[in-house]
């Protein structure tokens, strides 16, 4: 028999009351590891969250989206600087074009419609000419031809950037094409292919030269299906605009980082350049992921807190009950290091016992619960992403939806990980907890003066 | 052998100071049972604890062996304690969750007995005082009054100490069992030398002592 086999007798002393200290102690412990979990869930999440969603920002030639507005080309200059731009960390570029009747011989798998027709509307012109002896001449009516709906090609160093959905691009017979090549080589439009029944290995003509079809691409975007994806330095060969880009794609390494990516391109871009991005998408999404994280790290000191609180007091009530104990124990000759030692054996046991509990306990519940706390966020996440009315026009539609929807689907998959580091944790602040609930009795043990306790009058 | 000289304590209490002692001088030799009366607020209290090296005089020393007890520092004094005095007390004192056994080799512990022979002579000590070997397994709660002062009185002789303060030993107990401890503890001052002083209001028991005390208001008169 010692101070530790004594310690650990007291505790078990009384069953039902120390029951009961064991389990509201366990209860906190199951919630430390449950919160830690949830935080380490929801922190990697954020990581993940700020890596990929809305980091792209576009850039075009001031004036020009798509085959919109006027202006001049992106130029490899510019290029070189969008690139060179800090925390950039990739850069695709591409450069669009309408082809007329006369540009190709294949047949556009596109109709007019009255938005096509509006589009290429004019008024026709009635020249009254007068020569230099001033006599009328007959006047002539010069109409341009008839509006016929244009083939869109699509110059890029990487052909993914026409996927609709901020994916790969699916290529349902054939191959890829390399981006980099400068190669007379196409991916065809689903939907134009079978307009002019081209396979993998066909050729059409295009800007007056022989393009081989390389492989059938299908978006499920009626535009996008019937154009043409070829590499940039093709598309800049065959249109003569050397180093002409219109469109230019950059990755940014982090959601944070975007705001301040913008402000430097606008700065080196100067008003050459329209810049767009998603930065305050990211921001939201984010946002409401440390809202948890926030939440879970209270949820941690609560409970811990809580926790500590629990064994403080029951030891405090031990003590007291046991004055006329401890004031004969240290009659007897028992020393206050000894009395000290038993309680604080007795209040690591009960909360060694709580902690095993309460850590098993926690394990199971981690899981429910980071799901229940990342889907009640979600629920207001949704109705606060608003829908940008930015739709898809001219040659890039995927765009800007294809991150919206990246950042809904982040916020549900949020997978609880219990890793070895989160149980030490855990751990860590039990003892802790032990520690500091069993110190403050063990003063008071040490306070009782046994002269006092043992009047018995 | 113990001798108190000059002894006086005072109290600060909220309604002024309390001198629960006053001047008290005494002297016990070894192997003297001794008793020590007075009513309620004599002192008693005050000089069993003084004695008991629970607490300090005011001014005054207790000398025990050539041992200057009062002048010890607070761990020496437990110390002091363990080894060389024994206590019983009225309400048996015994831990409610050990059993006799035990209780008595928590002395044995305490007093730096070894490890590996208490429980030997924690069942001699028993057997000594009247407690069979089926008893000895028990906690107090399944002894009776007297068992369990018996239990005690064994505690305290545990340590072979210098003298065992017993403060109204019999003061639970009826009549017969009363007198049985009172003679169980006179055998022991007769057959081992263990000085006894007991401190108690009851008239007949301390006429049954070598020498008695007479203490009233914090001050001695010797009978």
């Amino acid at each position: 028999m010692n101070v530790v086999t004594r310690g650990v007798k007291n505790a078990v002393r009384s069953p039902l009351k120390s029951g009961a200290i064991v389990l509201m102690f366990a209860i906190s412990i199951a919630l430390i590891l449950s919160m830690l979990v949830a935080r380490g869930s929801v922190l990697a999440k954020i990581n993940d969250v700020k890596a990929n969603a809305g980091t792209a920002i576009t850039i075009r030639p001031a004036g020009v989206m798509g085959d919109q507005g006027g202006g001049d080309p992106l130029t490899a200059a510019q290029i070189a600087t969008i690139k060179s731009t800090t925390n950039v960390s990739s850069v695709t570029s591409s450069l669009t074009d309408q082809m007329t009747t006369t540009d190709t011989n294949l047949t556009s798998s596109l109709t007019l419609g009255s938005f096509g027709a509006r589009q290429q509307r004019s008024t026709s012109t009635t020249q009254a000419s007068t020569d230099t002896t001033g006599a009328d001449t007959t006047a002539t009516a010069t109409t341009r031809p008839a509006p016929t709906p244009r083939i869109s090609v699509t110059g890029t160093t990487d052909a993914n950037s026409v996927s609709t959905t901020g994916g790969t691009l699916t290529i349902s017979s054939g191959a890829a094409i390399d981006g980099n090549s400068s190669d007379n080589i196409a991916l065809v439009g689903a939907t134009l292919a079978t307009k002019n029944n081209l396979t993998v290995g066909s050729t059409f003509t295009a800007y007056g030269q022989t393009i081989t079809v390389k492989g059938i691409y299908t978006t499920g975007n009626a535009f996008q299906d019937s154009g043409i994806i070829m590499p940039l330095a093709t598309v800049q060969t065959l249109t003569d605009q050397a180093g002409a880009v219109s469109s230019v794609s950059a990755k940014v390494n982090s959601s944070d980082n975007v705001a301040l990516t913008v402000t430097a391109l606008k700065t080196a871009l100067g008003d050459k350049a329209d810049i767009t991005s998603e930065a305050e998408q990211a921001a939201t999404s984010v946002t409401s992921l440390e809202g948890i994280a926030s939440l879970t790290l209270a949820g941690v000191i609560a409970a811990a807190a809580a926790g500590a609180l629990i064994i403080l007091l029951a030891m405090i009530l031990v003590v007291r009950e046991r004055r006329r104990e401890i004031g004969v124990i240290k009659a007897i000759g028992g020393s206050n290091g000894k009395v000290i030692g038993q309680f604080i054996v007795e209040g690591l046991t009960i909360t060694v016992i709580g902690a095993v509990i309460g850590l098993v306990f926690g394990i199971l519940v981690s899981g429910p619960m980071t799901t229940s706390l990342v889907s009640n966020s979600q629920n207001s996440a949704s109705t606060s992403a608003s829908t940008t009315g930015r739709g898809a026009r001219g040659g890039f539609g995927g765009g800007f939806a294809s991150a919206r929807n990246q950042l809904n689907t982040n916020l549900t998959q949020v997978t609880a990980s219990l890793t070895p580091q989160i149980f030490l944790a855990a751990v860590g602040i039990t003892l802790l907890i032990a520690l500091l609930g069993s110190a403050i009795p063990a003063w008071l043990t040490a306070r009782i003066r046994p002269a006092e306790v043992l009047r018995t009058e | 052998m113990l001798t108190v000289e000059n002894v006086s304590k005072t109290f600060s209490t909220p309604g002024g100071q309390v001198q629960a002692l006053k001047d008290v001088n005494l002297s016990v030799k070894t192997g003297e049972f001794v008793s020590i009366i007075g009513k309620s607020g004599s002192g008693k209290s005050t000089l069993l604890s003084i004695l008991g090296a629970l607490d300090n005089p005011s001014t005054g020393s207790i000398i025990v062996d050539e041992t200057e007890i009062n002048k010890l520092s607070g761990g020496n004094q437990t110390q002091y304690r363990a080894k060389k005095i024994g206590f019983v007390f009225q309400q048996y004192n015994l831990v409610p969750n050990l059993t006799a056994l035990e209780n008595v080799m928590l002395a044995l512990e305490f007093g730096g007995y070894p490890s590996s022979s208490r429980l030997d002579r924690a069942s001699q000590l028993l057997a000594s005082v009247g407690i069979e070997e089926d008893q000895q397994q028990r906690r107090p709660s399944r002894l009776s009054g007297g068992q369990q002062q018996r239990v005690s009185i064994a505690r305290a002789l545990a340590n072979q100490p210098a003298y065992i303060l017993a403060d109204e030993p019999t003061g639970n107990l009826d009549s017969a069992t009363g007198k049985k401890i009172f003679d169980l503890l006179h055998d022991l001052s007769r057959s081992q030398k263990t000085t006894i002083i007991v401190v108690t209001h009851d008239l007949e028991i301390a006429g049954k002592t070598d020498r008695t005390f007479t203490l009233k208001d914090g001050k001695i008169t010797t009978k």
